[in-house]
């Protein structure tokens, strides 16, 4: 069940960088979070931690549910533009990913030698983060990259919970409190711009 | 203790929201309330538990808590006179204040963390706040420049936390949860069994830090940040943020050098000795004082780091106290310096009158002379001692000559920055046709505050404490 849900973690984050408009990209986020919650869920179940279980529900409920729509919310209320053309044309994507996939396998080689447990995923978390650059880079517009930033976030947690069986609550919580604080930075800087129009 | 620590920055985030304009000259007194719990801090046995062993009191983090501090207190005796300086309405101001006073709590959570993941949530909140402080400035380029911060800030911290995980993986099959606590790490870094493993994350972490100091390959990004925010931004980075990146660099790499010295030193040496090289070169074209200061602020910082990878503590601290109070008292002085004309070097000082403006002139003079480590600037001793540390490491690894040569290299890119500086400096006193400008009491005290810190730093009761750290 754990391989499957990495597995569609994964496929989200790479039809995200080929996703074209706003909304679609803010559920593509949404449902790589929402596997990265359920991640976290069964991996906890599974290791009988219950840190891990709140974790995974606070993942759920605030990356999931609250920030895609906090976004929507921002996009409709600061009118930002919604169609999102990748810098990157398709048919080079097509093969860059891949890249990127092999790439990051080979380059994790030595690292998941001496992790224990759940190995692979950790090969899978640092592609994860090169794939969420590739999406802050081929995008010219500002709420794509923050996405970008967002499912960079989503790829440390992923990191964290793959390669650590979890980091300490306390520190988790800390991490949850920094991205709300992003959120309202960002709203701040949108709601400026606006202003200074 | 916490909470005196934190009051200073709790009252600035209350009174941000007050609409009397008063409330500001009250602030600026407010902040020198955080001397009284640091001093308090200075007298107590260390290791000192603040909360728990989350955050823990030693004498390195409560030097560079004082530094910080007074670079806080400073900042904002200066921000009394900023609207006469720049165009910023009363909102800005008031949210300015607001972000200025989570900034700080951000970084005083940094500083005395001893626990990687609260160090790393204390510097995320401080990059975040200074996002909103960098777009108060109402121009395009602040706007481009605000998300750049963020994104590349985001990049960076995002790194540090990488490097973090990989760390807390390789120590924690030995500590459990408590891989996460410096202290444990540090008395156990022999013990870890992936040394790759903690190398690679170390290697990660660095690099992060690396980037929001502005070290290679990312050297202009942060002056072009701190040339499109308004000074007293740039005070704070170079004074308060760097403080808390570079304790994080300390932190980390007394852990690394238990577990591979040789690794730690070069990658440091590399990676520093490169930094130096190009950005002497950006210093020698640089044409505006904040572009010229930030520069000048990573050559600082890189030095510091190569000296604390060499084993001389004691020069490293004395250089970050010293560049902790140079870097933002120049960049203040540039709010005064700019306010007739923001790239105009020719004579920017000349035309002060009175007593006020007889000090300011003094004291930028001896700054700008002071940076470029002029005896007798602290900055002179530290090179001194740090040259040194250097050549004893050198000589126990049998390494001497490539030594002499990396020194002497590294002392010809010092005499590249050292032409620019006195050229500058040459032109400020000597070009340019001279017109009446004024300075503000509050900009000159704070000058004279930073100008007492340096003398203290250079006291031998200083010098004795600084020495007892390493």
């Amino acid at each position: 069940m754990i391989d499957f849900f990495i597995g569609l973690f994964l496929a989200t984050l790479i039809t995200a960088l080929f996703t074209t408009r706003l909304y679609r990209l803010f559920l593509w986020y949404s449902l790589n979070s929402l596997m990265l919650g359920l991640l976290a869920l069964f991996m906890g179940a599974k290791l009988d931690d219950n840190a891990m279980l709140i974790t995974g529900v606070i993942t759920i409920l605030i990356k999931a549910i609250a920030i895609p729509f906090i976004l929507k919310n921002m996009t409709q209320k600061f009118n930002l533009v919604r169609q999102i053309r990748p810098n990157i044309q398709v048919h080079y994507s097509i093969i860059l990913i891949p890249v990127i996939l092999v790439f990051t396998y080979y380059l994790a080689d030595p690292i998941t030698h001496m992790i224990g447990t759940n190995s692979n995923y950790v090969a899978i978390s640092i592609s994860s983060l090169f794939l969420s650059l590739l999406l802050m880079m081929e995008h010219k517009n500002v709420s794509p990259k923050i996405i970008g930033f967002l499912c960079m976030e989503n790829s440390l947690f992923l990191l964290g919970i793959s390669a650590t069986d979890g980091m300490p609550m306390l520190v988790e919580l800390g991490i949850f409190f920094d991205l709300l604080m992003a959120i309202v930075v960002i709203n701040l800087l949108f709601k400026q711009e606006r202003t200074k129009i | 203790m916490i909470f005196f620590l934190l009051l200073p920055a709790i009252i600035m985030f209350v009174m941000s929201f007050m609409r009397k304009s008063k409330v500001n000259n009250l602030l600026a007194f407010s902040s020198f309330a955080i001397l009284i719990p640091i001093v308090q801090l200075f007298m107590l046995d260390k290791p000192y538990p603040i909360l728990g062993d989350y955050l823990v009191a030693d004498n390195l983090n409560t030097y560079v808590l004082l530094v910080s501090s007074i670079v806080g207190i400073g900042v904002t005796l200066s921000l009394m006179t900023l609207k006469k300086h720049v165009e910023i309405s009363p909102k800005s101001y008031r949210k300015f204040y607001r972000f200025f006073a989570t900034f700080w709590i951000g970084l005083i959570f940094s500083i005395l963390a001893n626990n990687m993941g609260i160090y790393w949530i204390g510097l995320e909140l401080a990059t975040l706040s200074t996002v909103y402080m960098i777009k108060t400035n109402f121009t395009k380029s602040a706007s481009r420049e605000a998300w750049n911060y963020m994104i590349v800030g985001a990049i960076a911290i995002s790194l540090v936390l990488f490097g973090i995980i990989l760390i807390y993986a390789s120590a924690k099959p030995i500590l459990g949860e408590e891989a996460m606590n410096f202290n444990l790490l540090l008395a156990h870094a022999k013990e870890i069994q992936s040394s790759f493993l903690f190398e690679i994350g170390f290697a990660i972490t660095s690099i992060g830090m690396f980037i929001k100091m502005g070290f290679f390959p990312m050297n202009l990004w942060l002056a072009n940040v701190e040339r499109a925010s308004y000074y007293p931004v740039a005070a704070l980075f170079s004074g308060i943020l760097e403080s808390a990146v570079i304790i994080g660099f300390f932190r980390f790499s007394e852990i690394a050098k238990e577990v591979n010295y040789n690794h730690l030193f070069i990658f440091t040496f590399i990676y520093t000795l490169f930094t130096i090289f190009i950005v002497s070169f950006l210093i020698f074209r640089a044409k505006d004082f904040i572009r010229l200061f930030s520069l000048s602020g990573i050559e600082h910082m890189a030095l510091i780091s190569l000296f604390w990878v060499s084993g001389g503590v004691f020069p490293a601290l004395l250089h970050f106290g010293a560049h902790a109070f140079l870097k933002p008292a120049l960049f203040l002085s540039t709010g005064v310096l700019e306010s007739n004309g923001k790239y105009k070097i020719d004579g920017a000082l000349r035309g002060y009158k009175g007593k006020r403006g007889k000090i300011f002139v003094f004291l930028v003079s001896i700054f700008l002379l002071a940076i470029i480590s002029m005896p007798p600037s602290p900055m002179f001793f530290s090179e001194l001692y740090g040259f040194s540390a250097m050549l004893e490491m050198a000589k126990v690894d049998k390494h001497i000559l490539a030594m002499i040569m990396a020194i002497l290299f590294l002392l010809i890119l010092l005499s590249v920055i050292f032409y620019k500086f006195i050229s500058i400096y040459q032109s400020m006193k000597y070009d340019g046709e001279e017109s009446e400008k004024e300075v503000y009491a509050t900009e000159v005290f704070a000058l004279i505050l930073f100008a007492i810190s340096l003398v203290v730093l250079i006291l031998p009761t200083t010098i004795n404490y600084l020495k007892g750290i390493a």
